[in-house]
């Protein structure tokens, strides 16, 4: 047993008799890791606790707050997870006041998995692990640096793989509209494979995420086709924090660009002519 | 024949399609290429409507509106103003060249200045080639 999950399930331990839970991640009977709520009249089963692969478990927590509002929670999260908690709760998703935030920083080999710029978190007050420094995204940058031409092609060769599965936008934590426009046959045509280019299935998708990706990857983590569709939010992620000033998940004030008006000095930043 | 580029402009109701009015009443020349499509307010045109636009076979699309701060409805071109530019960063980082997308501000009495940006985006448009070929 690792250094960190020893003392991770000493933190819960700590935790669990004043909540009516823990969400955090165990190993099912077949090995398979899923996210689970541990409950203080079963703390055997923090036995089965584990570390990875990691679960949108802010999804989970969704679930269980919407049926329960009235529950009191102590959630493990990643730096990725809690910038999803940070942005579920700006949306109005769910109330924080009676959850508690157990941080879990990410070791080297993990955020270089991710290529993750902020392996750690910033809002929880019980943290587990060192924190370390974020990792280049070696292939951000890569696509970033291809002429247009270049990119068409790179695009149009991925996009050919889709097979519409709705795989990335279901395991999504942003991604809780209650209508969904890529479901809209107006904007995405349905039973057509391959999808015609441009794709608007990702197009669409890559502007919905704008201000609200929090870069953890697991629409990559869950394509059967490989498609690295975070790239596309990790540019878009950098042009917002240059215009608007916005770091997705980093403050539990800031609101979202798009709810509000434009500011001193925005207008500006955005190259629009005057 | 010579390429005719396709270019959809989404005019905002109380500023643009009046100063495109304001061209036609004074009789100002304007390039024939521009089929206008009138909208309440800019910031109604989300990008779904401008990708579908482009899928739909337009080589160039033209949001404009009320200068900031004329909005009709206070602050409906804020949006566009927000998600425009991000809608431009998304084009190029996919391979499309986000010239085909253009925003600007004409009021109603701006009837000059509304043949200006559409001469000048007709000419920025007819150098580039036709949108579905490059999507092939």
């Amino acid at each position: 047993m690792s250094e960190r999950l020893t003392s991770l399930r000493e933190t819960i331990e700590k935790v669990l008799p004043d909540v009516d839970g823990v969400l955090a991640l165990r190993q099912g009977p077949h090995g398979i890791v899923s996210p689970y709520l541990f409950h203080k009249e079963r703390p055997g089963e923090l036995d089965k606790l584990a570390l990875w692969p990691k679960e949108p478990l802010p999804d989970t927590l969704k679930i269980i707050l919407r049926a329960h509002p009235e529950a009191k929670l102590a959630i493990v999260c990643r730096g990725c997870e809690e910038r999803g908690i940070v942005e579920m709760y700006k949306h109005a998703q769910f109330s924080l006041d009676n959850v508690i935030l157990i941080g879990l920083q990410c070791e080297q080999e993990e955020a270089e998995f991710c290529r993750c710029a902020k392996p750690f978190t910033v809002h929880a007050k019980t943290v587990v692990g060192q924190p370390i420094q974020g990792v280049a995204d070696p292939l951000t940058d890569k696509i970033a640096a291809m002429s247009l031409e270049e990119k068409r092609e790179f695009w149009k060769q991925e996009f050919e793989h889709c097979i519409k599965c709705y795989g990335c936008r279901n395991i999504c934590p942003q991604c809780f509209c209650n209508i969904c426009a890529l479901e809209d046959e107006k904007w995405v045509q349905t039973g057509r494979l391959p999808m015609p280019n441009p794709s608007m299935y990702h197009l669409v998708r890559a502007m919905h995420m704008t201000a609200k990706c929090v870069a953890c990857r697991e629409c990559e983590e869950t394509c059967p086709a490989d498609i690295p569709m975070a790239v596309h939010f990790r540019l878009i992620a950098r042009d917002v924090k240059e215009m608007f000033n916005y770091e997705t998940g980093a403050s539990l004030q800031q609101k979202p660009p798009q709810l509000l008006v434009l500011e001193e000095g925005e207008y500006e930043r955005t190259g629009l002519p005057h | 024949m010579m390429y005719q580029p396709k270019i959809i402009g989404f005019l905002c109701n109380w500023c643009s399609y009046r100063g495109a009015d304001t061209a036609g009443m004074a009789r100002m020349k304007y390039p024939p290429n521009v089929k206008i499509i009138r909208v309440p307010c800019s910031g109604r045109i989300s990008p779904e409507l401008v990708l579908r636009t482009f899928r739909e076979g337009a080589d160039g699309v033209m949001v404009l509106g009320c200068h900031i701060g004329d909005c009709h409805y206070s602050t409906g071109n804020h949006r566009t103003a927000k998600r425009m530019p991000v809608l431009k960063k998304l084009l190029e980082y996919s391979g499309i060249e986000p010239e085909r997308l253009h925003i600007n501000w004409v009021s109603a009495a701006e009837g000059e200045k509304f043949t200006v940006v559409i001469k000048e985006f007709t000419e920025k448009i007819s150098a580039l080639p036709p949108f579905v070929e490059t999507m092939k």
